[in-house]
């Protein structure tokens, strides 16, 4: 990105931005941006970035951050197509060993017509499988829940009810969030709100 | 669920193309290698099927040293450079008579017979003749003789074939006794003398070592002792180095007493050229899993991403191909135990009919339990990292 693009910017360029536990934050910004790279560099996908992130302790392995500490419910979502909803989010669910195959078909259910769960991810529409993407990413221990565009597909009712069970897991867990958007949402109780 | 979708991407027809050329590859291997280590005591010195423990050297007889005899000897350093051959055990040099000598043999009728003649002499240890008559001391007016078998060969199967003549049996000849008459320095002795045995080892007319160093002194020239003939024992005369070694030196060798070292060097050779076939098609199976997967993991790069996305380590990711790769090369390489047993069991058969010792225990588990864990590290470090290097 160029320097006039984040000029600006509430993280980008700014000498120290903070994200504490137990806290919301969202960050909004046009596409093209860079929302899906801040949560990218965080998560420690992309490397593509001067400066330095640092966890409140060191990481030597992205892979432990990504089991117990950070969950990313991803803009592509990187749902397996040919495995079906309940598959999904039990293959990540397996990592840890989080919730029950009860908890998550409950979970599923809220969500989702029922008969959706045990169809495969590819015959669902975007909407829905966002909905899984979303369960999916809740199904683990994390410190912080990033969200990148949850409800880009989902209408106003659906996106209450998502908005609900990630807010209620965020808190079971006293979790940071940070949730990136187009526009303003508000459907968490953000403590702050900056943009890109 | 992860080995689901992994399953999917697996490519069956790669899978049974390694499985099968693997299996060939590692067959041939173990059955050259014990059929290598089973004809080995065969080839070797421990029987007597192929016996050449040692033979006799000198030099090769050219028109330039027919007048200069000096290019005949062999010099210390030669003799030294000899000894410390790998394949050589010991040396012996043959000593030779440096006094006048003839032998002679009263016939009935008041006449004599008489013949000039030499002497060698050689180690006790390396004449194959045993005879309680085979000493001599400075008092003893006998002096015992060997001659090589050939020489009695020659009379009976050509000289009296040819002159109608009767032939004589060792028996008879050791029965005959005659005299040696010596003489050198101005003195002169004369000896009762019998040949006491026939060598088929040593070409020469040989007397007892003390004899002759004794003789030497008495009657000989004081000049130093020189060697043109050796007798060398190897350590293992079935050693392909032997050939070439006295070759490049024009050294004369009794060569049909390494024959059996030709065959094994032919033998060896034969096997070698097998076995690195069967190690290349090992390679090349090797060679073709390793694409294969490289194959499948390019392919399904996204599906590898995703996973580590979302929190699969690559360890577990890597884990389903290690685990095929690994069982399929572990069941090829018990069948491939399995079949070159059975075909040993064939071979061991047929030739225990033939020979004594053969077959000092199967290494085919051994060398296939070796293979297997050295395949088994390569693959699942290479998966490993390849998978580490996609993500």
């Amino acid at each position: 990105m160029s320097e006039s693009e984040v000029s600006g910017s509430d993280i980008y360029l700014q000498p120290r931005v903070l994200f504490e536990r137990g806290k919301k934050y969202m960050v909004c910004a046009k596409s093209g941006h860079g929302k899906t790279s801040l949560l990218n560099f965080i998560y420690g996908s992309n490397r593509q970035f001067d400066g330095t992130i640092d966890y409140h302790e060191p990481v030597s392995d992205p892979f432990l951050l990504r089991r117990d500490k950070l969950s990313y419910l991803f803009q592509d979502l990187c749902l397996f197509a040919d495995l079906t909803a309940m598959e999904n989010v039990q293959l990540k669910n397996r990592i840890t060993g989080y919730k029950s195959d009860a908890e998550i078909a409950k979970l599923l259910d809220t969500l989702l017509p029922s008969e959706k769960k045990q169809q495969p991810v590819r015959t669902l529409s975007l909407g829905q499988r966002q909905r899984v993407a979303a369960v999916r990413a809740i199904c683990q221990p994390f410190e912080f829940l990033m969200l990148d565009e949850p409800f880009s597909h989902i209408d106003n009712d659906n996106a209450k009810a998502v908005a609900q069970v990630i807010a209620d897991e965020v808190e079971r867990q006293g979790a940071g969030l940070i949730v990136t958007a187009l526009d303003r949402i508000d459907l968490f109780q953000f403590d702050r709100i900056l943009n890109l | 669920m992860l080995s689901k979708l992994q399953r999917k991407t697996l490519i069956p027809a790669q899978i049974a193309g390694y499985a099968l050329t693997l299996l060939i590859g590692v067959a041939i291997v173990l059955l050259t290698f014990q059929l290598y280590k089973d004809l080995r005591p065969l080839l070797t010195q421990q029987t007597d099927v192929f016996k050449a423990h040692t033979v006799t050297v000198s030099k090769n007889v050219t028109i330039f040293k027919t007048a200069n005899k000096e290019g005949l000897y062999f010099s210390d350093s030669e003799l030294q450079e000899l000894q410390e051959q790998r394949f050589v055990n010991k040396v012996a040099k043959f000593t030779s008579s440096s006094f006048s000598t003839s032998a002679s043999i009263n016939l009935g009728s008041g006449g004599r017979m008489s013949t000039d003649l030499f002497f060698e002499s050689v180690p006790d240890e390396y004449i194959d003749v045993v005879s309680d008559r085979w000493q001599w001391d400075s008092n003893s007016n006998f002096l015992p003789i060997i001659i090589p078998e050939d020489y009695l060969n020659l009379y009976n199967f050509g000289f009296a074939e040819s002159q109608s003549l009767p032939v004589i049996s060792q028996g008879t000849i050791e029965q005959v006794s005659f005299q040696i008459h010596v003489w050198g320095n101005g003195k002169r002795r004369d000896f009762e003398s019998r040949i006491v045995g026939f060598s088929n080892k040593i070409n020469s007319i040989l007397v007892p070592e003390s004899f002759l160093q004794w003789a030497n002194e008495e009657f000989g020239k004081s000049e130093k002792q020189r060697n043109s003939r050796l007798l060398v024992e190897f350590s293992d005369a079935s050693d392909e180095q032997i050939p070439p070694y006295f070759e490049e030196r024009g050294l004369s060798i009794n060569q049909n007493e390494l024959e059996s070292s030709k065959m094994v060097f032919f033998f060896k050779m034969a096997m070698l050229f097998i076995f690195a076939v069967a190690v290349i098609i090992i390679l090349l199976s090797m060679a073709f899993i390793i694409m294969s997967l490289n194959l499948i993991i390019q392919k399904n790069r996204d599906l590898f991403v995703n996973l580590y996305n979302i929190g699969y380590s690559t360890k577990q990711i890597a884990r389903f191909y290690q685990l095929v790769v690994s069982v399929i090369t572990i069941a090829d390489l018990l069948l491939a135990s399995i079949v070159a047993n059975c075909i040993r069991g064939a071979y061991i058969k047929r030739l225990s009919s033939l020979f004594e010792t053969v077959g000092n225990g199967s290494a085919i588990w051994l060398t296939a339990t070796v293979v297997c864990l050295l395949l088994l590290a390569v693959y699942n470090i290479l998966i490993q990292r390849t998978i580490q290097r996609t993500v």
